[in-house]
C-alpha cells in the first residue's frame, strides 16, 4: 500500500519554514542546545487560542497548519501526534507553582495544557475535526508509533487524509534536568562531524514536524513512504544489520537501491556504537548524511528526518549544509532514514520519489 | 476477530481480579480517607488509593531495590496477572506487543524531588523515569515483550485507546497477541490540577445523581491480553470475551468540557457499533464513563439517549467503587465489563438517588444477577475532547 | 470604585495573558464571557484564583461565579461589598 506525503510543515532549529533558504544555508551551529526558529504565530492561530499556548503547542499547531495549507486541505480524517516529553513548559510551570505555593492558589491553565494530547486536541478545535485523534508518548518511538497508526488507518480507510506529527520542546528546565543527569554534551566536545564523536552526551534540540498523508496521489504530493519498521532493544550491530536487510527485502529493495542514508547519530559515542558499526558494514558504497547536527537530539527527531527526506526528494538536491557527506550523484530517488534514541529505540523509514 | 484471553487488575478495590470481584459483589468501595498521598488536602478530600505503600507494592511484585515508581509497579503487577490469566508460557512463541497508557508516568516520583532540583540540592536523576512511556519500556522488558511497545496518552480515554490499538494491530496482521491497558498512580500534580478545575467532590462521588458535585480521583492499573483468532484456535485457548467493537472520535468543543449534546461521545459509540456490526438495540449493558461531574454525566446521558433512543440498555458507572483512575480508568472498567459478561452480573451505580433533571435516563443502582449480557459497551472520555468506546461480547 | 475597576482590568489582562488587549479596550459594563472579551470557563476558574490571590475572597462553587463575573463592574461591586 502506498502512502503519499501530500503536505509538510516543520519548525526546527533550521529555517525550515523557508525550505529554499534552508537548502542554501551552509552553517552548522555547534551548540549543546539547539532551539527552534519560530514564525510569527499570529499568522497561524487566532489570538484567543494563542494567549494560552505554551511553546510546544504553538510550534505544533503552526507546523500542522503549514502542512494542511501545503496539502490544500481544511480538514482531515484523523489527527495523530507523537511526543516523548509532552507539554513540559506547562508541566514545570504548574509543578513549580504547586511547590512554591504549597498546593494553594493554583491556576488551571497550565495544568490543562500539560496533558500530552493538548496539541492534537488544539488542532482538532482549530479546524473543527471530530475524527480519530490519538497521541503517542513512547519516548524515542513516539513519532514512529504515530506513523504505524497512520499506516494502519490508511489501510482500514481508503481515500483518507491524515495529519501526523512528531514534536518535542527543549525548554530550560528540561535542558537543566538532562544536564544534571549527565546526558548533555559539553560545549567543548561538540564537533560538526557527529559520527566521529568519541565523547559522551548529545546536543538537545526541539521541533515540530507535521505531514499530511494519504493513499491518494495529487498535485501536492512530494514523496511516498515505502516502509517503516521499529525496534526496541537491539542486541548489537549484527542484529541491526540483519533487521535492516530484512526490512529492505520486505519492501522489495536492496542496499544498492538506496541513493542516500540519513543517519540518526546523536553524538553520544556509546549510544552511537551499534549504529556506526552497522553503517560501516552496510553502507560503505552509499552516501550517509547525519541529520541531528541540524535539529539536535530529541524524542521525535526522526520526524525532522522525514521532513528532510521528503524535501530532498521534492527538490532533487541535498541541502548545502549536508553536501560534505554527499557525492553529488544525480539520482535522489530512494532515501533510507535510520534512527536511534539512547540505543533503546531504533527505526527505519524508507522514503522515495513517486 | 480479537479475543480477550487474560485480564489483570489492581486498584483501590483489590490487588487482583478475585479481590476486585468480591468488592464489586459486596458493594465495597475503594474510596475513602487519603492514606498514602502526602498532600495538604488529605484531610479535606477523599480518594481511591491502592492500599499498599511503594515498598509493599515492590514486595507484591517479588522485587527488591527495583527503583520502579508507583505507576510502573502498578503496571507490572496487573500485567503479571493478565499474562498468567492468559496462560502464556512463552512470550516469543508469537508476535507479541505491549501497548500501555499513562498520564502520570513518573510524575509521582518527580514531584517529590523537583523542589530540591529547583534549589540545586537534588542529586537524583529522576528525568529518565519521568516520561509517560518509561514504564512501558520497563514492564515490557521485564516480561520479555519486544516485538512492539508503545504508550498512548490521551488523558482519561488513554487505556481504551490502547485496547483499540491492540485490536487493530492484530486485525492488520502486525501482531498475533498484545497486552493492552494502562496505569496511573495518584500524585499531588494531578490531585491539585483537578482541584483547580473545581471538579472534585470532597465527599464520596454520586455519578448520574442530580446533586452530584464532582469526581473522586483514583489510581490503579489493568491490562487485557488480546489474541488473534488464529492463535486462539491453534492453541485451543480458553477465551473470556470478544473485543468486537471500538471507536474514537473528538468532541472538538472545548479543551476540557464536553459538549452539551455529547457529540464526540455519540460519534465514538456509533463507530464502535459499526465495527461490531451491531445496531444499538443489541447492547445489553453500558459501563458508563460516569465520573460524577455535572458536565460529563449530562453530556454522556445526552449522547446515550441520542444513540439508543427508546432502546436504552441498563447502564451504570462503577467509578463510585474505583474512583477515576485517569489513564487507567478505561482498562479497569474493561475488566469490570468483562466480569459482568462472564458472571452475568451488573454492578451497581452507587450513590445515585435523585434522577438528573435534564434526562430521563437513570442507572442501575443495585446489584443485578442472572443478566444475560451478550454485548456490553464501555465509554471513556478525556480532556482534549478525546472520546472512546469499546464493545465486548460474550464468547 | 473607579480606581478598583482600573486595577481589575490590569489584573485580568495579566492573569488571562490577554497580550493584545489594553485596559482602555475593556468596557467596564460589557459582558466578560460569551460576547465582549469572549472569555470561557477556564478563564472563569482563573478569575476565581485572582479573587482569592489579590482580594482574599474565596468562591466555593463555580456556579456562583456567573453573576459576579458578568462584567468588570459587577466584579468590582462584589469585591467592594465583601470588604464592608
Amino acid at each position: 500500500m502506498t502512502i503519499y506525503i501530500n503536505g509538510t510543515g516543520c519548525i526546527s532549529h533550521q529555517n525550515t519554514i523557508d525550505a529554499d533558504a534552508f537548502f542554501e544555508n551552509r552553517e552548522i551551529d555547534c551548540l549543546p542546545l539547539l532551539v527552534a526558529q519560530e514564525p510569527d504565530y499570529k499568522g497561524y492561530v487566532p489570538a484567543n487560542m494563542l494567549r494560552r499556548m505554551s511553546h510546544i503547542i504553538k510550534m505544533g499547531v503552526a507546523a500542522a497548519k503549514i502542512s494542511l495549507q501545503q496539502a490544500e486541505l481544511e480538514n482531515v480524517d484523523a489527527i495523530i501526534t507523537g511526543t516523548g516529553l509532552g507539554c513540559f513548559e506547562d508541566t514545570t510551570k504548574f509543578l513549580k507553582t504547586l511547590i512554591e505555593n504549597n498546593e494553594q492558589l493554583l491556576t488551571p491553565t497550565s495544568f490543562i495544557q500539560s496533558t500530552h494530547n493538548t496539541v492534537a486536541g488544539q488542532i482538532a478545535l482549530l479546524i473543527k475535526c471530530h475524527n480519530y485523534n490519538f497521541t503517542y508518548t513512547q519516548q524515542g518511538m513516539s513519532f514512529e508509533s504515530a506513523l504505524v497508526d497512520a499506516m494502519m488507518f490508511l489501510n482500514e480507510n481508503k481515500n483518507s487524509n491524515i495529519l501526523v506529527g512528531g514534536l518535542d520542546e527543549a525548554i530550560q528546565p528540561y535542558y537543566d534536568l538532562l544536564a544534571k543527569a549527565g546526558h548533555i554534551k559539553k560545549q567543548e566536545d561538540v564537533i560538526t562531524e557527529i559520527e566521529k564523536n568519541k565523547t559522551h552526551g548529545f546536543c538537545l534540540g526541539e521541533g515540530a514536524s507535521f505531514f499530511v498523508l494519504s493513499n491518494q496521489k495529487n498535485k501536492t504530493t512530494k514523496a511516498q513512504i515505502k516502509g517503516l519498521k521499529t525496534f526496541t532493544f537491539i542486541k548489537g550491530a549484527d542484529d541491526l544489520q540483519n533487521k535492516l536487510t530484512t526490512f529492505l527485502r520486505g519492501i522489495d529493495l536492496s542496499i544498492n537501491d538506496l541513493n542516500l542514508v540519513l543517519s540518526g547519530n546523536s553524538g553520544d559515542a556509546e549510544d552511537d556504537t551499534i549504529l556506526n558499526e552497522s553503517n560501516r558494514q552496510l553502507f560503505s558504497k552509499i552516501d550517509i548524511v547525519y541529520f541531528k547536527p541540524l535539529c539536535g537530539e530529541y524524542f521525535t527527531a526522526s520526524a525532522f528526518a522525514l521532513w528532510l527526506a521528503s524535501a530532498i526528494i521534492e527538490k532533487q538536491k541535498v541541502p548545502k549544509v549536508l553536501i560534505q557527506g554527499h557525492s553529488n550523484k544525480k539520482d535522489l530517488k530512494t532515501i533510507l532514514i535510520v534512527n536511534q534514541y539512547r540505543n533503546t529505540e531504533y527505526s527505519f523509514m524508507c522514503v522515495s520519489s513517486c | 476477530m480479537v479475543f480477550v484471553t487474560g485480564i489483570g487488575i489492581i486498584s483501590a478495590i483489590g490487588k487482583n481480579v478475585s479481590e476486585t470481584l468480591s468488592s464489586l459483589l459486596e458493594g465495597r468501595t475503594g474510596i475513602g480517607k487519603i492514606n498514602h498521598l502526602q498532600t495538604i488536602h488529605k484531610d479535606n478530600y477523599v480518594a481511591s488509593e491502592v492500599n499498599y505503600s511503594l515498598q509493599e507494592l515492590e514486595n507484591l511484585a517479588g522485587l527488591k531495590n527495583s527503583n520502579y515508581n508507583r505507576t510502573t509497579l502498578l503496571s507490572l503487577l496487573a500485567t503479571q496477572e493478565a499474562l498468567t490469566s492468559a496462560g502464556i508460557k512463552s512470550i516469543s512463541a508469537h508476535r507479541t506487543g505491549f501497548i500501555s497508557a499513562s498520564s502520570v508516568g513518573g510524575m509521582c516520583h518527580s514531584e517529590l524531588l523537583y523542589k530540591d532540583f529547583l534549589e540545586h540540592k537534588s542529586h537524583e536523576n529522576f528525568i529518565d523515569t519521568h516520561y509517560t512511556g518509561a514504564h512501558a519500556t520497563d514492564v515490557a522488558k521485564h516480561f520479555g515483550i519486544t516485538d512492539y511497545i508503545t504508550t498512548i496518552s490521551t488523558a482519561c480515554s488513554s487505556a481504551a485507546n490502547a485496547i483499540m490499538l491492540g485490536a487493530r494491530l492484530i486485525n492488520n496482521n502486525i501482531l498475533d497477541r498484545v497486552v493492552v491497558g494502562g496505569s496511573d498512580a495518584l500524585c499531588k500534580f494531578t490531585f491539585n490540577g483537578f482541584n483547580t478545575l473545581m471538579i472534585l467532590d470532597k465527599e464520596w462521588c454520586k455519578p448520574f445523581d442530580d446533586n452530584r458535585k464532582g469526581l473522586n480521583l483514583g489510581e490503579g492499573a489493568a491490562y487485557l491480553v488480546l489474541e488473534s483468532e488464529r492463535v486462539v484456535k491453534a492453541e485451543n485457548k480458553k477465551t473470556l470475551a470478544i473485543l468486537s467493537g471500538y471507536g474514537n472520535a473528538n468532541d472538538a468543543y472545548h479543551q476540557t468540557a464536553s459538549s452539551p449534546d455529547g457529540q464526540g461521545a455519540y460519534a465514538a459509540i456509533q463507530k464502535a457499533l459499526e465495527i461490531a456490526n451491531l445496531s444499538p438495540n443489541k447492547i445489553d449493558y453500558v459501563n458508563a464513563h460516569g465520573t460524577g461531574t455535572a458536565n460529563n454525566d449530562s453530556s454522556e446521558a445526552a449522547a446515550m439517549q441520542n444513540i439508543f433512543k427508546e432502546n436504552m440498555p441498563l447502564f451504570s458507572s462503577t467509578k463510585a467503587f474505583t474512583g477515576h483512575a485517569l489513564a487507567a480508568a478505561a482498562s479497569i472498567e474493561a475488566v469490570i465489563t468483562i466480569l459482568s459478561i462472564q458472571h452475568k452480573i451488573i454492578f451497581p451505580n452507587l450513590n445515585c438517588v435523585s434522577p438528573m433533571q435534564d434526562t430521563i435516563l437513570f442507572p442501575v443502582t443495585s446489584l443485578q444477577k442472572n443478566v444475560e449480557i451478550n454485548h456490553a459497551l464501555s465509554n471513556s472520555f478525556g480532556f482534549g475532547g478525546n472520546c472512546s468506546s469499546l464493545i465486548f461480547s460474550k464468547n | 470604585m473607579e480606581n478598583l475597576i482600573e486595577i481589575l482590568k490590569k489584573q485580568i489582562i495579566e492573569q488571562l495573558n490577554l497580550a493584545e488587549v489594553k485596559p482602555e479596550d475593556i468596557d467596564a459594563s460589557a459582558p466578560l464571557f460569551g460576547a465582549g472579551l469572549g472569555l470561557d470557563s477556564i478563564d472563569a476558574l482563573e478569575l476565581i484564583v485572582l479573587l482569592e490571590k489579590h482580594y482574599g475572597l474565596k468562591i466555593q462553587d463555580p456556579k456562583d461565579a456567573k453573576n459576579i463575573f458578568q462584567s468588570v463592574k459587577t466584579l468590582a461591586e462584589y469585591i467592594t461589598s465583601q470588604k464592608k
